[in-house]
């Protein structure tokens, strides 16, 4: 591995540019990138190019009832945010399970995104709140951006749909309606510097003992973090009694796909989807 | 020919320049190019905590960092954070309250317990477990490590711990 | 973790006037560690010096068909590149001497060294060795310790062959190493009584397979040495080694020359934990290349070589039977083990010289029998690690006792005090008990961990449908706390000089590996001269200075270090008593020391200033020095060749009551709070001894609920800190420790050895708490996530004896 230039660019405009004249390793923390590259399951590209230098990818900011969060933005940030923790705790609760405050300083939403693992504690809570990721490039001397939902994003442990000129620019999270219900699980030991077994974020609104808007996610048990389509509808409108439960669970069961691996074993992945899944629709139907 | 880069950065208040390979660690570069090897190779990967430094206030893993992304930033160090008050707050209340034992994760954590301390000036006991779980310790077993750090927080609020180790010299 | 302060029993502080004893004594070296200037091998460079890296095997058996070095040595800034063929002379290293530092003919693990490059910097040396060429012609694998011993299994050391079918250590070397017909490394049988009597006798026999797992000690500071010979050919080596006297000697052989020219500095080690107690092939290879070179050679592991090519704990299979009568006497043990030696033979296989002392003497047993088998192959080799093999024997002997107490419906309490043992007990194993706290320390760790009425209260909740159980568990444990007289012998020495100030510099022997010795020692030194802890140096890092000591092992330091430093010290008080006599007039018994001064013992008067009476010795006409030494040999035996004798000078034991708490959903254990009582035999500085076992609780935790080196048909599958998970802070449980002070005749001012005790009951304890919760037994450790909750839903596999005769 030879890297024959190091780069760290002010703009976007710049780093844009760079991207399309040949083969980049961008990094943002580097939490990722760094390990990897020296363990060499990742073969660095001749330029590094360190985008935490640009301008206005960072931060967060709400509009229109979409909250806009900048790729750069870190764990600690996202913690730290007013609008993060009240409005969409359920991402600030994976964060405070996300590994440990140096690693919560140094890694960025979008390096959890891009580096796109299926255990990535991000990505759960993300696609409970249907967030869209914003994806910029430069093909003929003019900024283009193109939004999709992060769903459409992850392609599998490690691949996404970015093409190698673009960069993630931005997150984009419409706020959940008032009263929005959110809660995250991840199987550890630990409070934290732990990688996820399995997580499960479920979110949704509270509607007289019935559950609207039903979002169930799940990480770590198929080869991206993946939405749970038929559990979902299991529950959408229903009364959240123990049959409905018992459905939903048993609807879960049939989306995950979970593989075996020296953290747990599918069977043991599968059976915690299922109890946890059903402890956290329990609690939600106290809460 | 690999490329070099030159940065200028600030590190424990001094401005610092140095020439790095792009894949240098942050760490590396502090240990052995710059010869401050307060901050401790525990694993590399970012699993330790020996390795904590601050930059631009916050800590972060210095094994994960690339040396070049230290131009124009704020570094400290161990050997920074012990010229400060709070630095000095720590290491006697590590060193009283047995938070010591064969040494190798101390520097890593008194920087780290220095951020938190600096960003969470009222931490308790959970928020202290908290803040140091990214340290791994193979002797103290963290009791004294939180004890330490809780006397040291106790110092800066102006409460005299209530134990201290006045016993050790007599006469 | 709800409370920190750990609670300790308010007896045990001298009421003496200044006595250093017993007080909260912070470590000598702590500040210059907690501002991060001590340096470590990792930090010392010398001029000139040469970054080596080792190539080591990828396959787990295989015969080396050629090694191609031509390109490493062609790269510039490589400085040398040595197989075992540029070392004919290398000789076998380790327990057995079954271990070639560099390998000539097979490879025998992954681990196994090929080849090293000594080169201008460490990436230098990286790229080399991937240059580097090896052909393999692969053997059968072997890494199923019951497989071993078929008959037709693959031998792992066949007698030795170079690559022409003849012998590949030539001939006319002293080398003993002939390779082995089958793959026992080593067998060990103990019998006292007569078993089958005690069965026969017996109204209740229990009989459970046990698995015990691979850990590793996870030091921080990872391994490291640095080698340079001097124009003449002395070696210089940096070494983290906890036995530098007994290495001095090893590497003088394998170097052919007199041990007068080996000096080894030991530099402040990241941690120890008996990892540093055998040699292993990193060390003679640095000094290999730093001959071949004529250079000061570095080599430093990875974290991730850390973990492969560092000794683990040895993972065993065991059978126990246990019996007692109706009345709840234990009548028999019968054990028999099988220990996984892995591809080479290090301390990890004298483990049973321990755990035999358990099971025999813990509690009184009148007949037992005992027998362990290791076997080599293709696994990782297992070294020696705190505790000493007592973990693993503890887990299982403490197993039975609840389930024998469960068997007869006797509180488990009570069972155990039925049966332990008691001062004055001369065992059949020949350990003779001058003191012995275990009664006090079962009934305080039961009181003060509300033993009784919390273990009837879980039982209570078995079936009340609230998915989170609560368990307590009690285990004890018995281990030598007098050192060990494992070599002809066990004795540390002392030079203690007093200068013209009356600054103390002990020389000792006994290495300070973290454990806080160098503190104890300087403290036991001022408690005998009156002198104030800043007025010792302690000096005990060269063997070129100090004097001759066993290594820091058996927990043994305190005890026979703290004795020899106490005798060194009372010589120099003769001295200067007898001169303050020849000039005051008054008997040396009637005067002392105290507060730098000679004073008189009735009333405390002061008679003279210490400094200034030792520069008038010094500048008289007699021109006197204080300077003593002194040698000090515990009064223990080697046992004789059945395993009996009195081995240690002392025993220390303990209890630990170990709460937890389990999701039956997850599998998840939670230990919530130990509560320990140790019988240390007095507390001499009470933070040091508090930080001991606090650590030692928390390792015991990792072996017992997290840590677990996977190692799958010779892969080692999780060679890194995310996957090998050591205890975070978040985690640590309430910790309730109470000292019981037994005041040991032998020991320095009545201590005893604990640095290894506070691990060893973690284990045991907790499996007992998991039952309590839950009703459910697990004996194979560790009880990870996944294991306990297999277990709990039926869904485990019951562990079976299989192994052949
Ligand atoms: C010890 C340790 C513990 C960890 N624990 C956790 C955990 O608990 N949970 C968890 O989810 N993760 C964990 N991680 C993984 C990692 O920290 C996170 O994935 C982090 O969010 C990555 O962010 P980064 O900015 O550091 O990424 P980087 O390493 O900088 O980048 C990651 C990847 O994304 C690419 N990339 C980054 N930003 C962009 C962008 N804006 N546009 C295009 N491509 C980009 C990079 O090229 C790279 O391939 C852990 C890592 C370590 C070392
Ligand atoms: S060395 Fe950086 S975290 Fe371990
Ligand atoms: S004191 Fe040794 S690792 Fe913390």
């Amino acid at each position: 591995m030879t890297i024959e230039r190091y780069c760290a660019p002010r703009t976007l405009d710049e780093a844009l540019e760079i991207l399309r004249a040949g083969p980049v390793s961008p990094f943002a923390g580097g939490t990722d990138l760094m390990p990897q590259s020296q363990a060499g399951r990742v073969r660095l590209a001749p330029v590094l190019m360190n985008l935490r230098r640009i301008e206005g990818m960072g931060g967060i900011a709400e509009n229109d009832g979409v909250v806009r969060i900048g790729a750069l933005t870190t764990m600690t940030q996202l913690m730290d945010s007013a609008v993060v923790r009240e409005r969409l705790n359920i991402l600030w609760q994976a964060c405070d399970h996300f590994a440990s405050d140096q690693l919560r300083n140094a890694g960025t939403l979008g390096g959890n995104i891009c580096n796109a693992s299926p255990a990535g504690d991000t990505l759960v809570p993300l696609l409970v709140l249907d967030a869209r990721v914003e994806l910029a490039q430069k093909p003929n001397g003019r900024i283009e951006t193109r939004k999709l939902p992060l769903a459409e994003f992850l392609l599998g442990p490690g691949r996404t749909t970015r093409a190698p000129q673009e960069l993630l620019s931005a997150i984009e999270i419409p706020l959940p309606a008032e009263g929005f219900y959110g809660a995250f699980f991840k199987l550890g030991t630990r409070p934290a510097l732990d990688i996820s077994a399995i997580s499960i974020g479920l979110g949704a609104l509270h509607d007289d003992g019935c559950l609207r808007s039903v979002r169930i996610a799940f990480g770590a048990v198929a080869p991206t973090a993946i939405r749970a389509a038929r559990a979902e509808a299991e529950l959408e409108g229903r009364l959240l009694d123990q049959d409905v439960i018992d459905a939903a669970v048993q609807a879960a069961d049939t989306e995950i796909h979970p593989i075996s691996d020296l953290r747990a074993s599918g069977w043991y992945r599968r059976e915690m989807v299922c109890n946890m899944l059903r402890r956290m629709l329990e609690d939600a139907r106290s809460h | 020919m690999p490329a070099r880069i030159d940065i200028a950065f600030r590190l424990n208040g001094v401005g610092k320049r140095a020439s790095v390979a792009p894949e240098t660690s942050a760490l590396e570069m502090l240990r052995e190019v710059i010869g401050l090897t307060g901050t401790k190779y525990g694993c590399g990967e970012g699993e330790c905590g020996a390795c904590t430094i601050l930059v631009d206030g916050v800590t972060i893993n210095a094994c994960l960092m690339f040396a070049a992304d230290c131009d124009g930033r704020d570094v400290m160090t161990i050997e920074g954070v012990n010229a400060t008050p709070r630095g000095e707050a720590l290491r006697r209340a590590f060193v009283e309250h047995g938070a010591v034992q064969c040494g190798f994760c101390t520097p890593g954590i008194m920087v780290q317990a220095w951020h938190l301390l600096e960003s969470n000036p009222h931490a308790d006991q959970a928020t202290i477990q908290r803040g140091i779980e990214g340290n791994l310790c193979r002797c103290t077993g963290y009791k004294k490590i939180i004890e330490a750090v809780a006397a040291a927080e106790a110092v800066e609020r102006g409460q005299t711990p209530v134990e201290q180790s006045r016993e050790v010299q007599r006469g | 973790m709800a409370e920190l302060r750990a609670k300790t029993s308010p007896q045990g502080s001298d009421p003496a006037r200044g006595s250093l004893i017993g007080k909260r004594i912070p470590k000598m070296d702590a500040p210059d560690k907690a501002s991060g200037r001590t340096r470590y091998i990792h930090d010392i460079n010398l001029p000139g010096q040469l970054h080596a890296k080792i190539l080591r095997s990828s396959e787990r058996h295989a015969k080396i068909v050629s090694i191609d070095t031509r390109a490493a040595k062609a790269l510039p800034g490589v400085h040398a590149v040595i197989t075992a063929a540029d070392v004919p002379w290398q000789r076998p290293i380790g327990v057995a001497k079954d271990h070639l530092p560099l390998k000539t003919d097979r490879v025998r693990s992954l681990r196994d060294e090929i080849a090293a490059v000594a080169a201008d910097s460490v990436e230098i040396a990286e790229e080399a060795l991937g240059l580097i060429r090896v052909d393999y012609a692969p053997l059968p694998v072997l890494t199923d310790p019951v497989a071993a011993l078929a008959p037709d299994a693959p031998r792992i050391h066949p007698a030795p062959q170079g690559a022409d079918g003849g012998p590949s250590l030539k001939p006319g070397l002293p080398v003993a190493y002939t390779g082995k017909p089958d793959n026992v490394a080593m067998v060990m049988e103990y019998a006292q009584g007569d078993v089958a009597a005690g069965e026969a006798g017996s109204a209740l026999v229990v009989e459970d397979v046990f698995r015990l797992h691979y850990v590793t000690h996870c030091c921080l500071g990872v391994s490291g040495v640095i080698a340079e010979f001097d124009p003449s050919g002395n070696l210089l080596l940096y070494s983290n080694t906890q036995v530098p006297f007994l290495h001095k000697r090893e590497f003088a052989e394998l170097l052919d020359i007199d041990p007068g020219r080996v000096r080894i500095i030991q530099p402040p080690i990241g941690g120890g934990f008996g990892s540093k107690l055998d040699i292993y092939p990193f060390e003679p290879i640095a000094i290999f290349l730093a001959k071949i070179t004529g250079r000061p050679v570095k080599l430093v592991f990875t974290r991730e070589e850390e973990f492969l090519a560092s000794p683990t704990r040895q993972p065993v299979l065991l059978k126990l039977r246990s019996g007692c009568t109706k009345d709840g006497v234990l009548t028999f043990r019968e054990v028999e083990t099988l220990h996984d030696n892995g591809a080479y033979t290090s301390w990890g296989a004298t483990t049973p010289f321990v755990m035999m002392q358990t099971v025999s003497s813990l509690y009184r047993v009148p007949h037992c029998r005992y027998r362990t088998r290791a076997v080599y192959t293709n696994n990782p080799y297992a070294g020696s690690f705190r505790g000493y093999g007592n973990l693993q024997a503890t887990f299982a002997v403490e197993a039975h006792m609840d389930r024998l107490a469960e068997a007869l419906g006797i509180d488990p309490l009570e069972f155990r005090l039925k049966n332990a043992q008691d001062p004055g007990e001369v065992t059949p194993q020949g350990m003779h008990f001058k003191t012995c706290g275990l009664k006090d320390c079962l009934r305080t760790a039961a009181e003060r961990g509300d033993f009784l009425r919390k273990h009837a209260a879980n039982r209570a909740r078995w079936s009340d449908g609230d998915p989170v159980k609560r368990g307590v568990g009690m285990a004890s444990m018995l281990h030598v706390g007098g050192g060990a007289k494992i070599y002809p012998s066990d004795g540390c020495g002392t030079i203690l000089k007093i200068d013209d100030f009356a600054h103390v510099t002990l020389i000792t022997g006994a290495s300070e590996i973290g454990q806080g010795s160098e503190t104890v020692l300087a403290q036991l030194v001022c408690e005998e001269l009156g002198l104030p802890l800043s007025a010792v140096t302690v000096v005990n890092n060269d063997t070129d200075i100090t004097p001759w000591d066993v290594g820091v092992h058996a927990s043994r330091t305190t005890f026979i270090a703290g004795n020899s430093a106490i005798g060194a010290a009372r010589k120099a008080k003769d001295k200067i008593l007898a001169l303050a006599s020849s000039k005051c007039g008054d008997a040396a018994e009637a005067l002392d020391l105290a507060e730098g001064c000679v004073v008189k013992k009735a009333t405390g008067e002061r008679v003279f200033e210490l400094a200034k009476l030792i520069r008038s010795l010094h500048f008289s006409d007699k021109a006197e020095l204080v300077m003593t030494t002194h040698y000090y040999e515990p009064p223990s035996v080697h046992q004789d060749k059945q395993f009996k004798g009195d081995v240690s000078a002392a025993y220390a034991w303990a209890t630990q009551v170990c709460e937890v708490e389990v999701d039956t959903r997850t599998g998840i254990v939670r230990l919530v709070k130990v509560t320990g009582a140790h019988d240390v035999g007095r507390v001499l500085n009470r933070l040091g001894i508090e930080g001991q076992i606090e650590g030692g609780i928390v390792m015991g935790q990792g072996y017992a609920l997290t840590e677990n080196l996977m190692v799958e048909d010779g892969w080692v599958r999780n060679p890194n800190f995310r996957d090998y998970k050591l205890v975070t802070a978040p985690e640590i449980p309430e910790i309730d420790v109470s000292f019981i002070e037994t005041m040991d005749g032998e020991g320095p001012q009545g201590a005893k050895g604990v640095g290894e005790a506070p691990a060893i009951c973690i284990a045991a304890a907790v499996a007992n708490a998991i039952y309590n919760a839950t009703g459910v037994r697990l004996t194979s450790l560790p009880f990870t996530p996944e294991r306990v909750y297999r277990a709990l839903h039926g869904a485990a596999q019951p562990l079976e004896w299989n192994v052949p005769q």
